[in-house]
């Protein structure tokens, strides 16, 4: 017999960190059939919509698919119901990061946390620091540089050097950025305890 | 009578695409335009912020637009990165929609930020802020009716609540603009497609089938190049060629142009200063 995981706060936290009621999806998959990463993914945007409405973290946190959501905003802008759904797919990118559900082989998760730190270290996203430490985290992709990387460098396309932004600007800002949203998360934390026959919405209770 | 704009280069503009950023600032020299650029501007937060950090993700181009109000007094932004364009946009939408969220993001930038800044993408800057007649008026190397698909992507015009495109399924702005400067636009399907954007980076079997397929139609329908406004747009559509070509033995190349630099072609900017060498698929055959 399988279990899944479930939390009836999932749709709930996903709203309150984006401002989207999940609950408007009614299914008419305009979103999936426009989205053109849907084909790479066992679930496509209505069914991720379909289990935050039903707090199935299994099905929205075990598949790569939120991964692989480039922000295209082709959903969120053919949405009848005018749902922000590209912005459901960034809130549950947040969740999965906090709660530890990223699964296994989804570069992209750890390529976005590499993006993020290269412009907080430097004010400005590095762009040849990444290819590097993601390299140096996942040896295997190197071959895919090698044949395109030499090419863009014969052409001068790759400026090996950085010029620093504001760095204490951007220290300051990512620090007031960070405290503001942990202080939310506490609030967001005591109100859901104060209230009956919740659960916190990683942790969720077997079925 | 020059018009001047503050100017916010973004990270590849300064990194992948140093050709961007040369023939932006060259074609808009010759368009009577000055380009003031933010100093000590920092990242807009680009695709990471806004799914790791929501409020640092709104709050970084906010704090670029006060900039921009505040000490450089100005009320317009050249974002020519489609990528940047959409954080500057969608930050200055939300402070706009959520007295929250503007007071969230007061605390983090130190300062309000009153709105006063207009921010224009690339097409914008030579459609609006340069206008259609001016620019035709300036052209003194027309295109003998090169045909021309040019390529909107994502967030020139998603989401239209944020970018206030009249038409984000099939916009036309880009085509007035290279007919203008004498090249013939095509009418084509995948003007608005995803080209894989930063999954280059880690899922390049996704970002071949997805660029395969918008430059297979757009050679369909006519095309002898593409036009682009986004750096990552151009990398992906002229880098994944080389690659493509290495499984599809038989795929025809086609050339994938910044509009910048078919501007800055038309009114009498230099090859060398435009950077037209750095395309990896030749474009000199269709410039010549």
């Amino acid at each position: 017999m399988t279990t899944c995981t479930i939390s009836p706060l999932l749709a709930e936290n996903v709203g309150t960190g984006c401002g989207e009621n999940a609950y408007k999806c009614y299914q008419c998959k305009r979103c999936t059939s426009g989205c053109p990463v849907a084909p790479y993914a066992e679930m496509h945007p209505a069914m991720i919509m379909r289990a935050v409405q039903l707090g199935q973290l299994d099905l929205v946190f075990d598949d790569k698919f939120i991964w692989l959501c480039t922000g295209c905003e082709t959903c969120t802008t053919r949405c009848p119901q005018g749902i922000d759904i590209a912005a459901v797919m960034d809130e549950l990118k947040i969740i999965a990061r906090r709660d530890g559900r990223i699964p296994a082989g989804t570069p992209s998760a750890a390529m976005l946390k590499l993006n993020y730190d290269s412009f907080v270290r430097w004010g400005r996203m590095w762009e040849v620091e990444l290819i590097a430490r993601d390299v140096l985290k996942r040896p295997k992709s190197v071959t895919s540089w090698l044949s395109l990387g030499p090419k863009m460098m014969l052409k001068g396309k790759i400026n090996p050097t950085i010029k620093r932004g504001d760095t204490l600007a951007m220290k300051r800002m990512v620090q007031t950025a960070e405290s503001i949203t942990r202080a939310k998360m506490v609030r967001q934390a005591d109100a859901a305890d104060a209230a009956p026959d919740a659960s916190p919405a990683g942790a969720g209770g077997e079925s | 009578m020059s018009k001047t704009l503050a100017y916010y280069p973004g990270c590849s503009l300064h990194g992948t695409s140093g050709e961007f950023d040369a023939s932006f600032r060259a074609s808009a020299r010759k368009l009577d335009l000055t380009l003031l650029e933010i100093p000590g501007w920092e990242c807009c937060g680009n695709t990471a912020a806004h799914s790791i950090n929501r409020l640092l993700a709104t709050a970084l181009p906010v704090n670029e637009l006060a900039k921009v109000e505040q000490d450089m007094k100005l009320d317009a932004v050249a974002v020519p990165c489609a990528a940047c364009f959409s954080r500057f946009k969608t930050g200055a939408h939300e402070v706009a929609e959520s007295a929250e969220t503007a007071a969230d993001v007061r605390a983090v930038v130190g300062r309000p930020y009153d709105g006063g800044v207009s921010v224009q993408n690339l097409v914008d800057v030579y459609h609006d802020a340069v206008g259609l007649e001016e620019l035709a008026a300036k052209v003194t190397k027309p295109f003998g009716g090169l045909k021309i698909a040019c390529y909107y992507g994502c967030l020139l015009t998603r989401p239209p609540k944020v970018t206030l495109a009249e038409d984000p399924e099939y916009p036309t702005h880009m085509d007035a603009v290279v007919k203008a400067i004498g090249c013939e636009p095509v009418d084509w399907n995948y003007k608005t497609d995803c080209c894989g954007a930063s999954l280059a980076l880690t899922e390049q079997g996704i970002v071949d089938d997805l660029v395969a397929r918008i430059l297979n139609d757009a050679k369909a329908c006519g095309a002898d190049a593409v036009a682009v406004a986004c750096p990552l747009c151009q990398v992906n559509l002229d880098g994944r060629q080389s690659e493509i070509l290495r499984t599809q033995k038989d795929w025809q190349t086609i050339p994938v142009i910044f509009l910048s630099q078919l501007v800055g072609r038309a009114v009498g900017v230099s090859d060398k200063e435009l950077g037209l060498k750095k395309h990896l698929v030749d474009v000199m055959a269709v410039m010549a």
